[in-house]
């Protein structure tokens, strides 16, 4: 009899197992894979209700992940796989990226040109950008005696002890290129080294750099002043609308998120249609306020609403030349990075 | 009959050794390989022989990051004896209804994460948190405090941590010491600081080398600590092991910095018997 039972259980078991295979591969299913929280519920099941594609939210935790996942699958499972940009670039460069019938993407002509030819994707034809987040800084008036208009004023003696900042070595390593005048990119080793020195001098301004919600330092007043990931300035905003945020003068640091579509993608057809069903500059407005990055979707920026707008969208004065990404550059350079950034963090106690 | 109830215990050790072996002596031979390689272009690791990952370690920034821990390590090591070790002596005491009660007051913390604990602290330390308030409600201090991301509230954090360890075995070493010696000591003219030097200390030596090792040990890589209530500003060799991998994505370079602070720690701990004198570690050993 228990003999019975366990066969019994056995085969019940092995049939869940194959329908939970069977589910993975139909037709009328997205397997989409990004972070957790990237879209509003609303949007993906409007996406569902128009198309009768059924979408099977996957998440990971970072970047590295997804390419060792994706690099596994060589290129399958996933439909539409959302990045960052220099992680694109690598994927791009090992093969497990589809390029794009553009026909099949009614609404790419929204795209924000300013976002588009970019180092991972030069001639955009692997990628959709999904977002941006752009380097900006954020103070509070109330605390803080001077006008900031760029990140040369963190070094203002005022600001003695009331700065954070984000443990992002290459953006706090390039805030201080910047204000010497150099690209974030630079490989000179000497250069890099330079701006390590002018770090130095911004120590005794830090209170703290942590990654986890700095903003909340920000708005309880712990620090006044604070260089943070843009979904960090979003929600400092939302909770203290009189925080100041400040384009840098020295110019834009910013990061993009893009959208691509696996080489052996199970699906593409469904694929197609996210991306442009994302790409409606409706949906994608509603993605952007969710989100809280920069809307890299021009024909949405007028349809973020008016609280959001002026931090979600950038000014119209913008150049492209005004700009610069963060790009993978070599192994030596990255260590004097590491270098510079460790001995910056240990001068700042 | 003999031989076969022998064969029976070796048995019942195997998956012991086995587990030893797979997740103890495995891994610390795949660090100490991964140290000797070199690193990809953009990540990973390629497998060429190289001494740079050791030689990286001589630079100036990472040796002051070694000794900045060692620093903190013995630091917080000598207040959580100087605290614990009467805590433990004390609590063996007791009688045993309030031994109960304390081993309870002294686990129930243990139930919750040691993060959550740790943001615990930051609403005691923040600007305008309890402490804060307190003070000033009290008039000591005039001005909003900046406790928060300081040396002291990472000291703070680490003693709170590993407390409880030194504790313990202070106790289980306190509780074995036969306190009819002490009264003999005392009965044959010993001063109370005589008794204590001469048989109290001594017989619970090992419990406090073994609190010793388990704090000291600890405090070298507890670098969540260092980064919640530090505010990153103390860099810890555990922080740049942490930042070696999951930014710079330098995995031979972590793992020459891992192998390095095995061999400090073993030192250290080498040292320290070899001062004390003590051969065992209560409940260690």
């Amino acid at each position: 009899m228990k003999k019975l039972l366990c066969l019994l259980l056995a085969v019940l078991l092995t049939g869940a197992l194959l329908a939970g295979c069977s589910q993975g591969g139909g037709s009328s299913q997205l397997n989409l894979y990004t972070w957790e929280g990237m879209f509003p519920q609303e949007v993906l099941d409007g996406f569902t209700e128009e198309t009768g594609i059924k979408i099977n939210y996957v998440n990971f935790d970072t970047d590295e992940t997804m390419l060792s996942k994706l690099e596994t699958a060589e290129g399958g499972d996933y439909d539409v796989v959302i990045a960052d940009d220099y992680i694109i670039e690598t994927a791009i460069e090992e093969g497990l990226v589809e390029k794009l019938d553009l026909s099949k993407l009614a609404n790419h002509k929204s795209i924000n040109p300013l976002y588009q030819g970019q180092f991972y994707d030069p001639s955009d034809e692997y990628t959709v950008p999904y977002g941006s987040g752009v380097q900006t800084i954020v103070y509070d008036p109330s605390r803080v005696d001077i006008q900031i208009t760029g990140y040369e004023d963190l070094w203002d003696e005022s600001l003695k002890g009331s700065v954070g900042l984000i443990g992002s070595t290459r953006v706090i390593d390039g805030m201080a290129l910047k204000v010497l005048g150099e690209s974030y990119n630079t490989e000179d080793l000497g250069k890099i080294g330079a701006a390590g020195e002018k770090l130095l001098e911004l120590a005794p301004n830090i209170r703290l750099i942590k990654d986890d919600n700095l903003q909340d330092d920000l708005i309880s007043g712990e620090v006044s002043a604070a260089v943070m990931y843009t979904s960090q300035v979003t929600m400092a905003k939302i909770a203290n609308p009189e925080l100041e945020v400040v384009y840098p003068k020295e110019g834009i640091g910013f990061g993009v998120m893009a959208q691509f579509i696996p080489v052996k993608a199970p699906n593409k057809e469904a694929a197609y249609k996210f991306i442009d069903y994302i790409l409606k500059p409706e949906v994608s407005a509603k993605c952007y306020e969710y989100m809280g990055y920069y809307c890299t979707n021009s024909d949405a920026d007028s349809l973020i609403s008016e609280e959001f707008r002026s931090f979600l969208t950038l000014p119209e004065s913008f150049h492209k030349e005004d700009m610069e990404m963060i790009e993978n550059i070599s192994p030596e350079a990255v260590e004097e990075h590491m270098k510079i950034w460790n001995e910056f963090k240990a001068a700042c106690e | 009959m003999k031989k076969r109830k022998r064969k029976g215990e070796a048995w019942t050790i195997v998956p012991l050794y086995l587990f030893t072996l797979l997740f103890v002596a495995g891994p610390i031979i795949y660090m100490v390989v991964l140290s000797f390689m070199t690193r990809a272009q953009t990540w990973g690791v390629v497998p060429e022989f190289t001494l740079k990952n050791y030689q990286d370690i001589g630079e100036p920034v990472y040796l002051k990051t070694f000794w900045e821990s060692l620093k903190l390590g013995m630091l917080s090591t000598v207040l959580v004896t100087a605290l614990g070790y009467p805590f433990g002596y004390f609590m063996a005491k007791l009688t045993a209804k309030w031994k109960k009660r304390t081993m309870m007051l002294l686990m129930i913390p243990f139930w919750t994460s040691s993060l959550i604990r740790l943001y615990g602290w930051i609403i005691i330390f923040r600007t305008g948190g309890v402490l804060d308030s307190l003070l000033s409600a009290l008039h000591i201090t005039e001005e909003p405090l900046k406790l928060l991301y300081t040396y002291p509230a990472v000291v703070v954090g680490m003693v709170y941590a590993l407390l409880p360890f030194m504790i313990f075995s202070v106790y289980s070493s306190a509780e074995k010491l036969d306190f009819s010696l002490v009264e003999a000591a005392r009965d044959l003219g010993a001063s109370p600081m005589k008794a204590f030097l001469t048989v109290s200390l001594k017989l619970t030596l090992p419990g406090l080398l073994s609190g010793v090792v388990l704090t000291f040990v600890p405090s070298m890589g507890l670098f969540f600590i260092a980064d919640i209530l530090g505010g990153n500003k103390v860099v810890l060799v555990g922080n740049l092991i942490q930042e070696q991998l999951m930014k710079a994505h330098n995995w031979p370079f972590a793992a020459a910095l891992s192998v390095a602070l095995l061999v400090l720690t073993t030192v250290v701990i080498w040292l320290y018997r070899k001062l004390s004198g003590v051969k065992e570690l209560e409940g260690l050993v």
